[in-house]
């Protein structure tokens, strides 16, 4: 089944840094292409210290998040800002089928890796720009992180709050990744282009577009005076019995009792407090919205007084529906995120499982990663490939182009 | 900048898919060139009635999310429990390139349109599924939507909440519209592979898959037994220089401060309070993180004081760094959406403009969105296409197989 991996034969520059683009390079080495990460010589990619640096990611001996957007790539570690690098990159450009870049519009101009800068070199190439927030406009040249670009600028943090409480938390790069997807669709388009025509192309997205994409549905109706309905908070709710309760161990429990109509008198026994069914304030659905907060008051303690496991084993086969919100620690062995192909094995002894990419193909199955390179770790390899002489390497290496 | 067809044109496509994920890839395919045919039931979509329906939906006069979900697509109603409709259905099928379903896979089955049944149809047929839980495994034919599979079961609402807090709150469809880029994706490879070995495939995504790769990190740091402490509420923040603040008139602005040294007397002075820097108490970095609460007790005060606008202006001139969170209906007005291209103009009168697909290639542009199709509205035109007499749908009408 591997050897019809959809992307073999094809080489990929990846010349990014952090996560939405190194990570569109990753699901097409996950596919079968050939990724080469040009990175700066010494600490390489910022992104590859995120474990121990960032504030916002968990803490870790080992460098997971390599394992996501490092894997499957050899690691070519040039001074993009030295003039003998430049002749090094330029073969490899002549080669490439694809490049990647996330420079913000003026570093691209700088380093002369504009895709008109390129393009005369490798009329088909198909050449990849990552921008925060688009190739024009006031905001170009903002750098652009996906909590800034992605879920701030479009919108969605604002969304993502209750009535009178903050915005949302987005997780560390959340809409990175998702933008990662439509940067490896607007790539196949342009090979699809490449196939028809003959020619490369420019093709590319922003980490705001794919904000305001995920948000449509609200930001459509707002362009029409549509407004979005702030979620009620779980101690003010509308109804009592589609809610959130907290349990005694800091979950919460997503009670979904729509038909309690047909279940209320269930939902009482089930959760001890037959003494409800024949309280005067909540004798029918009507009364019981209406005293939505004095049921909630009623029912908070309860639901506080044991775990989310003992209630998990009191609901199930009552029929009284709840929604499952996981913890990441329970994702990990979910039995149907194995079936579902999410997690993959690695040969990493240190990172011994990771999260595939999220397309599936019945033609052909992800490849397997093992450690991530090590910055510069390929330098050698590449440039004989190119068909450097040794004593070439050597000066690139003295000339401090090749870390 | 139009200068060659569109990447999709010629491909046909059956969107026999409802609610949101399917067709907004289904979407992406015809923004891109593709026919899109919607099968729909006699019912139609119920997303054609989302906007009403559902409680967490903006209100409009216009059904915005039905015309988001199904632009440039063509509707015909199949009975597909109606045995008359499989034969119309299967010319469809010998007809399209990339058929695109939802059906949880039990009812696929009942419905003889698994991969299995389909391909001996046509073998050269793309054959896409989008599951809430995957293929297999003990949830595989539980309905899957993006606030349970993609949000709650992943670990993100979980892992989206401050200390103490609610989970977080997804947007309507929010990782419906990212996992469809996910599902464009997998297609494309597949077209790759047909054009290689001349053969259809099938090719699939998961919410539940989707929502593990955004939150990637968590869930590879999961499997590296690291954890991340959910974030500390903004009146008690790790630093008052990186918080968030309430406005006077009900937003919220995110402190970013990077400089803290060199920022601190600028900030201070932008707040109007330009006596804490001579206070012992935020004299330094080390003694403003262990006051940090008390000095976010004083900023909240400050940022409460005024509004969004006089404080955006405010710290601007002091030369400090914050992020945007924009509400919705900023968003259609924003310069940068427009420049991004995802705020673009529409041929539907009554909504003037939408959100194009995140994707941006040099030589093609997005169709523009014309109104989406009434129920059944190309049956008859559709069937005639495919070959079918005028006595043969006149049959097929009669039995209800065809409205």
């Amino acid at each position: 089944m591997s050897e019809l991996l959809p992307l073999a034969g094809l080489l990929v520059l990846d010349i990014s840094t952090f996560i939405a683009a190194p990570a569109a390079a990753v699901a097409l080495a996950d596919y079968g292409a050939d990724v080469i990460k040009i990175e700066a010589p010494g600490e390489g990619d910022p992104h590859r210290h995120n474990y121990k640096r960032a504030a916002t990611y968990p803490r870790s001996d080992s460098n997971f998040p390599l394992q996501l957007d490092g894997r499957l790539k050899r690691s070519l570690a040039l001074d993009l800002k030295k003039p003998e690098a430049r002749p090094v990159l330029e073969k490899l450009i002549r080669r490439a089928d694809i490049m990647i870049v996330n420079f913000p519009p003026p570093a691209r101009e700088r380093l002369r890796l504009r895709w008109e800068d390129i393009e005369p070199l490798n009329p088909r190439l198909v050449y990849c720009s990552l921008t925060g927030y688009g190739e024009t406009g006031p905001d170009r040249d903002r750098p652009g992180f996906d909590v800034t670009a992605y879920f701030g600028r479009s919108g969605i943090l604002d969304s993502a709050r209750y009535e009178g409480g903050p915005p949302g938390i987005s997780l560390p790069a959340q809409g990175d990744r998702a933008t990662a997807m439509t940067l490896v669709a607007a790539i196949l388009l342009g090979l699809r282009h490449r196939d028809q025509t003959g020619k490369g192309c420019w093709v590319g997205t922003s980490l705001y577009a794919n904000g305001a994409w995920a948000n449509g549905t609200t930001l459509a109706g707002a362009a029409i005076g549509g407004r979005l309905v702030t979620r009620e908070p779980p101690d003010k709710p509308k109804n009592a019995l589609t809610n959130l309760y907290r349990t005694g161990d800091d979950r919460w429990l997503q009670l979904l009792v729509v038909r309690d109509d047909r279940l209320w008198s269930t939902f009482c026994a089930v959760i001890g407090r037959r003494d409800l069914e024949t309280d005067p304030r909540f004798t029918d659905r009507e009364e019981r919205k209406r005293r939505a907060r004095e049921l909630h008051a009623e029912i908070a303690p309860v639901f506080a007084s044991k775990t989310y496991a003992e209630w998990e084993g009191v609901l199930s086969k009552t029929g009284i529906p709840f929604g499952v919100i996981g913890r990441a620690v329970d994702v990990v062995d979910d039995e149907q995120a194995r079936h579902a192909g999410i997690f993959a094995e690695t040969t990493n002894p240190e990172v011994p499982r990771t999260v595939n990419n999220p397309i599936r193909l019945g033609f052909a199955k992800p490849r397997v990663s093992g450690i991530p390179a090590a910055v510069g770790q390929h330098n050698e390899e590449v440039l004989r490939e190119l068909g450097h002489s040794d004593a070439e390497i050597a000066a690139l290496k003295k000339a401090g182009a090749l870390g | 900048m139009v200068e060659s067809a569109l990447p999709l044109q010629g491909l046909k496509v059956l969107d026999v898919s409802s609610f949101i994920a399917a067709p907004a890839a289904a979407v992406v395919l015809g923004d891109w060139g593709a026919d899109v045919i919607k099968v729909e039931g006699p019912d139609g979509d119920p997303n054609r009635r989302i906007m009403t329906d559902s409680a967490n939906y903006p209100k409009a006069a216009v059904n915005y999310p039905w015309e988001m979900d199904s632009r440039n697509k063509r509707s015909i109603v199949l009975d597909l429990k109606k045995p008359e409709a499989r034969a119309a259905l299967d010319r469809l099928l010998k007809w399209a390139d990339i058929m695109i379903v939802n059906f949880p896979p039990l009812v696929r089955e009942k419905l003889k349109l698994s991969y299995e049944d389909v391909k001996p149809v046509n073998p050269r047929l793309i054959y896409a599924s989008l599951t809430g839980y995957g293929e297999s495994g003990p949830d595989r034919d539980r309905p899957g939507f993006d606030a349970t599979a993609y949000f709650a079961r992943s670990g993100l609402l979980d892992a989206q909440r401050y200390e103490g807090g609610p989970p977080g709150v997804p947007g309507p469809a929010q990782g419906d519209r990212a996992t469809a880029m996910a599902l464009v994706s997998s297609i494309l490879m597949a077209l790759i592979h047909r054009m290689k070995t001349g053969e259809g495939a099938w090719v699939g995504t998961s919410l539940l898959g989707n929502g593990l790769w955004s939150c990637g990190v968590i869930a590879q740091a999961a499997l590296a037994n690291a954890y991340l402490p959910h974030r500390p509420p903004p009146d008690r923040p790790r630093s008052a220089l990186g918080n968030i603040y309430h406005t006077s008139d009900d937003r919220w602005l995110q402190l970013t401060i990077v400089r803290e040294d060199k920022m601190w007397p600028p900030l201070a002075a932008a707040i109007g309070r330009p006596e804490l820097v001579n206070d012992p108490r935020f004299a330094e970095i080390t003694e403003r993180r262990r006051n940090s609460a008390d000095l976010a007790a004083i900023f909240s005060e400050a940022f409460a004081s005024n509004t969004y606008a006089h404080w955006v202006k405010a710290l601007a001139a002091g030369g400090i760094t914050f992020g945007v969170i924009s509400r919705p209906q900023d968003v259609p007005h924003d310069e940068q959406a427009v420049a991004c291209g995802a705020v673009v103009d529409t041929a539907i009168p009554e909504l003037p403009r939408t959100l194009s697909n995140p994707i941006r290639l040099s030589f093609a542009e997005q169709r523009k969105a014309h109104p989406a199709p009434r129920l059944g509205q190309h049956s008859e035109e559709i069937l005639r296409e495919v070959g079918l007499e005028p006595r043969e749908i006149a049959a097929l009408k009669s039995t209800g197989a065809v409205k």
